[in-house]
């Protein structure tokens, strides 16, 4: 008799148990938070140290801010952390004045003293121009983003006028200069944390556990699974609407969809579905055109892509169109050049390499290969919005230079050690894109190709062109738009004949989430902040379905 | 019992010693420098490696590298993962409890829904329900996993919005790591919105569990059919019945304990079969478990975590091999004579 | 009356015959029998039968659903996947690696099983033990988790996923001839050949293995049902066949990105795994039935 009663109690729990699991007890707890299905785990929780946009979007806007920020569509600039900014005629002294109520985010590991003030900035800055800065080797002293626009060799130096205004000078006038200070890269952090490290000597904490001023800060972190963030209840601009941020780390496409359309999680990047979202009415799908290109590079150090006329086979070789509208569903333009047809810059004059798979055979054979050969392409393992499935684009070039006699082989490998690769150079030819940190053009045309970027290895195609790069130094020296948009178009004549790269694509970021999370979380230059967003009461939920 | 006891620890002993040769030997046997797949520590400076090479004894003869091999192992020493570069030792505690509580979970489903059917179709041996009951089985038993994962997750999770499909609670939960079993912590801690979390806790073992759970129930469909048509065939299930004894009385009294004990035996083999296709189902479900780590690792190539983690689960699954042999022997005073650990 | 014949001379059938007799009753069996068969002919004429290249990509057919949905286009009967490569032949091309491969694995680990099982029946003492001792230990460690073992020392492939089910799978063919041929041994009609002369390998070979064959081949079935899921499990978690070859796991695991798109990439080969295991699995369970029939007899 008994082990029939305890069958019957064990059924009766289990019952229990399912029926236990009602929602509306989780109501309270899951109005106030959101959960962000994000696409990787962030590299650092220093912005300057990275120009992944997974890192950038884990950490930029979310638990930092900077000096200026662009406002909303208009691309103009408006007042961060520095009210007000004054530039000398000249345009070489640029004096930031400060806000005085901004305070930095008390955490478990550190209690600020004080509020935000001269020395953060000049200690944010100092950290990147000078080597004998404390803080310059910590994590390794690259700082990507700034060496790519060759900031310290730009800034002569950042003065303290007094507490709450700071002056650059600068060697020479720059145009781009205040739309870097603008991006998601330039923001400030703590002095005052810094000398608690240093005390402490951990200093390389500095860039694990985070202070900063933004709307969030971090309560835990586990790699390849989640970020907490907590609300900081005094931030400057007002509070956050949700107290409680998390990132759930999923790398996949489907298991993040799995997971929006399961509701455990409010918001996911880089849906792919489009379809299936579509269909859900208590699911929304958002996008937004941003700046960016996807491209196939060549290694141009490398046999036998140090012939330009390999190169230019290749190219003509690919059929780009086919590979828009397969990889992308057609949510992206063909991309014409590197720099994307909404910019200002670009002109449209601009010459095309086209699809011609019989001149690409002959230009093959002229330079040498007329058996053809083999190569590899290394595919980036993770999706972006400028190239949402690297690997079978690869799988598609591999058809397209079939026809034309050349074998490839796909290589790809786990996203950190791929770009270490990358920047040592073992690749032959690469799919790889650029998201845009700010709207200047300059910011397609000098991170990726000028020789300044080829020598901190952002530039993985190894080409250095003098006179592209003469180009692109005379542009930043005008402030003349016409002037520049020339120098610009003749720069885009040169990448096209000599081909370092093929621009594939220019794509919208998508990104989805529940109907009941409100207020803007993409913003256009790439990056997203969940300053603005919330959860409407719940009563929604049950009507949907 | 006492011979028992004691031919169970030589046969522990001796698996043991089976178990660390082989995966001491692994650090040889895969690519790269033995002493760094012995550490894991990749990013070591030449000074370390000296060191290290001291440390596991590597200039001497073979046997004195197992010696040291096995030592730092019996110091909790698994060395550090190549991939994250933490402690091995400190990664296995965290997931191992997840994989155990998953697994024990789903051995319970598994036992609460083979063992009855298989009763009943004992019972009804050669009828109708007895063949609609081997047919599930069947279909149970050469179901892949993952692609009933999948069904499972696509019809519950996302068509009918039931059950979460990953993790095992939602992340908006914080619960402090005490055992590493989520029940017993969530009890454990102070949150204000523990049963909330319990019951989401809850919500979110149920889908991977019943998936594991599916394999081996309908082995003990056939373990517990076989058994109970073997004791029903007894000489003192007829003695009982001649006795006068109802049908009823005839099985809950007699033929299900006596079934039972024959059934317990299998338990501990099971367990190492769940374990297995526990591994497969986290890497679906998103489980926060060692199976789903070290899949990742051998992605990652971390010798140092597949060698450890390898270790460690064996270890684990023999483990509870013996303890199924005790409880057994405990119970059935016919097995402890028994020789040969078969 | 004339008598035509002398003698009542009475058809004995051979054992394996009796057996097939009874196993020919069995309608499931016999129908997973015919199943069988039919995925072993798909799997040697594969290339002759597929109406399309495996591997080729086909821009303008990409995910084309099957051919019943109002989408779907008949020239492609089971719809494309996300490079337009016809479902169809994938799964034809499978056939001969997931099922075609567990035949080999198993026909492999069989034969090198009953070797090395028939040699350790005939010794005895201190290595017998330790034999046992050991495979008591390997037999203990799940076949998938070992396979994973193996894979993960190999390297991913299909070639090295082949090796390590097939290594995964010798230590229970040992376990049971050796098993089989001890109880054999014990057998009278044993001690009359040696008696007659003969030595131990004529007896094993002539004697012994006649008489094990049926239950080698039962488990046979067994493993190979389980040789079936092995490889497929592998292929699904990247670390058997790679790609683009068309493995039902892989194949699969490829479809899972696309699920919400386009499901059929997942279903179908699932439905085909299933297929195969529960045929494998009817055939075996049809042997054992009939076995035990014979017995009873």
């Amino acid at each position: 008799m008994n082990s029939k009663s305890i069958l019957f109690i064990s059924m009766v729990a289990l019952v229990s148990l399912l029926s236990g699991c009602n929602e509306d007890s989780k109501l309270s707890l899951s109005e106030r938070s959101i959960i962000y299905c994000s696409e990787g785990s962030p590299e650092t929780f220093n912005p300057q140290l990275s120009t992944s946009g997974t890192t950038s979007d884990a950490t930029s806007k979310q638990l930092y801010n900077s000096l200026i920020v662009y406002k909303g569509q208009s691309n103009t600039l408006g007042p961060s952390l520095a009210k007000s900014k004054h530039i000398t005629r000249d345009g070489r002294k640029i004096t930031f004045y400060l806000r005085q109520d901004v305070s930095f985010h008390q955490t478990s590991y550190f209690t600020p003293t004080r509020l935000f003030n001269a020395d953060d900035v000049l200690f944010t800055f100092n950290r990147i121009l000078d080597k004998e800065h404390a803080f310059h080797h910590v994590s390794g002293g690259q700082y990507p983003f700034f060496q790519s626009v060759n900031f310290s060799e730009l800034v002569e130096k950042v003065e303290k006028i007094n507490d709450y205004t700071v002056r650059f000078i600068l060697r020479r006038n720059e145009s781009s200069f205040l739309a870097n200070l603008a991006t998601d890269y330039a923001v400030i952090l703590s002095a005052e944390y810094g000398q608690q490290l240093t005390n402490s000597n951990s200093k390389h904490e500095i860039d694990i556990l985070p202070i900063g001023t933004g709307p969030f800060k971090l309560k835990d972190y586990r790699v390849g699974s989640l970020i907490r963030f907590y609300r900081h209840d005094s931030y400057w601009q007002g509070k956050a609407k949700i107290e409680q941020l998390v990132y759930d780390i999923s790398p996949r496409e489907t298991s993040r969809l799995t997971k929006l359309l399961a509701k455990e999680c409010d918001v996911s990047s880089y849906p792919n579905a489009h379809k299936k979202i579509a269909q859900r009415s208590d699911l929304q799908l958002e996008s937004i055109t941003s700046l960016n290109v996807g491209y196939f590079g060549f290694n141009t150090q490398k046999a036998p892509f140090d012939n330009k006329l390999v190169r230019q086979a290749i190219s003509l070789a690919i059929n780009k169109q086919a590979l828009v509208d397969n990889i992308y569903r057609s949510q992206a333009a063909r991309a014409k050049s590197i720099l994307p047809t909404t910019s200002w810059a670009y002109d449209k004059n601009t010459p095309e390499l086209g699809y011609d798979p019989v001149r690409a055979k002959s230009l093959l054979a002229e330079a040498g290969y007329p058996q053809g050969f083999t190569m590899d392409i290394w595919a980036m393992p993770v999706q972006r919005t400028y190239n949402p499935n690297a690997v079978k684009m690869a799988k598609l070039i591999q058809a397209d230079l079939k026809k034309i006699g050349v074998k490839v082989k796909i290589v790809s490998y786990e996203w950190s050690t791929f770009l270490r690769r990358l920047s040592l150079g073992e690749h032959q030819s690469f799919l790889l894109g650029w998201n845009a940190d700010h709207p200047d053009p300059d910011n397609f045309f000098t991170p990726m190709l000028s020789c300044s970027a080829n020598e901190i290895g952002n530039n993985r195609t190894f080409w250095c062109h003098k006179e592209y790069d003469d180009l692109l130094k005379k542009a930043l020296k005008t402030t003349d738009m016409s002037k520049r948009k020339g120098y610009y178009a003749k720069a885009m004549v040169i990448i096209n004949d000599e081909m370092p790269l093929l621009p594939i694509a220019h794509s919208k970021r998508f990104q989805a989430r529940g109907s009941d999370v409100e207020g803007d979380i993409l913003s256009k230059f790439g990056g997203i902040s969940f300053y603005q967003a919330s959860k409407k009461a719940k009563l929604v939920n049950e009507a949907s379905n | 019992m006492l011979t028992f006891t004691l031919r169970r620890f030589s046969l522990f002993i001796f698996t043991m010693l089976v178990l660390t040769l082989l995966s001491f030997s692994l650090s040889f046997l895969f690519p790269g420098d033995t002493v760094i797949n012995h550490s894991g520590q990749i990013h070591a400076t030449p000074t370390e490696l000296v060191e290290l090479n001291k440390v596991y004894k590597m200039d001497e003869n073979i046997f004195s590298q197992y010696n040291a091999y096995l030592s730092h192992i019996l110091q909790g020493d698994l060395g550090q993962s190549m991939a994250s570069q933490s402690p091995i030792s400190d990664e296995i505690i965290e997931l191992l409890p997840a994989t155990i509580e998953l697994s024990l979970v789903a051995l319970l489903i598994a036992m609460l829904i083979g063992i009855p059917l298989g009763f009943i179709a004992a019972i009804r041996h050669n009828k109708t329900s007895d063949n609609a009951i081997l047919s599930f089985a069947m279909i149970g038993y050469s179901i892949p996993v993952f692609w009933l994962g999948l069904l499972a997750i696509h019809t519950f999770s996302i068509n009918l919005g039931w059950l979460p499909s990953a993790g095992k609670i939602s992340l908006l939960f914080e619960i402090d790591f005490v055992t590493g079993i989520q029940f017993i912590d969530i009890l454990l801690s102070d949150s204000p919105y523990k049963w909330q979390a319990f019951s989401n806790a809850s919500a979110h073992i149920i889908l991977p569990a019943c998936v594991i759970a599916l394999a081996p129930a309908t082995i003990f469909i056939r373990l517990s059919r076989a058994a109970m048509i073997e004791v029903l065939a007894a000489p003192y299930i007829r003695a009982a019945r001649a006795k006068g004894l109802s049908f009823n009385q005839i099985i809950f009294r007699h033929a299900i304990r006596n079934a039972l004990i024959k059934i317990i035996r299998h338990v501990g083999l099971q367990f190492a079969n769940l374990v297995t296709i526990a591994m497969v189902t986290e890497v679906i479900f998103s489980w926060p478990g060692i199976g789903r780590w070290l899949i990742e690792s051998i992605y990652q190539r971390d010798y140092t975590a597949i060698q450890s983690g390898l270790l460690v689960l064996s270890c684990f699954i023999f483990l509870v091999h013996i303890l199924t042999d005790f409880i057994y022997a405990a119970l059935n005073p016919l097995a402890r004579g028994n020789n040969h650990g078969s | 009356m004339a008598r035509e014949k002398t003698y009542l001379e009475e058809v004995f059938p051979s054992p394996f015959m009796q057996l097939w007799g009874i196993f020919r009753k069995t309608p499931v069996a016999m129908a997973g029998f015919c199943c069988f068969i039919f995925l072993i002919l798909l799997a040697i004429f594969a290339p002759i039968l597929s109406p399309y290249s495996p591997v080729d990509s086909n821009l303008e057919m990409i995910l084309l659903p099957p051919a019943w949905h109002p989408d779907g286009n008949v020239s492609y009967l089971l719809g494309t996947d996300e490079l337009g490569r016809d479902m169809l032949s994938r799964l034809m091309y499978g056939t001969s690696l997931t099922f075609g491969l567990s035949f080999i694995v198993v026909f492999f680990s069989l034969v090198i099983g009953v070797v090395i099982g028939s040699l350790s029946a005939l010794t005895k003492g201190i290595k017998s033990s330790f034999l046992n001792h050991f495979l008591d230990v390997v037999l203990s460690i799940p076949s998938l988790l070992l396979a994973i073992i193996i894979v993960a020392i190999l390297g991913p492939g299909i070639s090295n996923t082949v090796w390590a089910v097939a290594i995964v799978f010798i230590p229970q063919f040992i376990h049971i001839t050796r098993y089989a041929v001890k109880e054999e041994f014990r057998k009278d009609y044993v001690l009359a050949s040696r008696l007659d002369g003969a030595s131990n390998f004529r007896i094993l070979y002539y004697s012994v293995f006649p008489n094990i064959i049926e239950r080698l081949m039962s488990q046979a079935t067994l493993a190979q049902s389980a040789a079936i899921l092995d490889i497929a499990t592998l292929g699904f978690l990247g670390l058997g066949a790679q790609i683009p070859l068309p493995e039902w796991g892989a194949i699969l695991a490829n479809g899972l990105e696309r699920f919400y798109i386009a499901p059929w990439t997942v279903y179908l080969p699932g439905l085909a795994i299933l297929f195969a295991v529960v045929a494998t699995n009817l055939v075996g369970e049809g042997i054992r039935h009939a076995l035990k029939l014979r017995k009873e007899n």
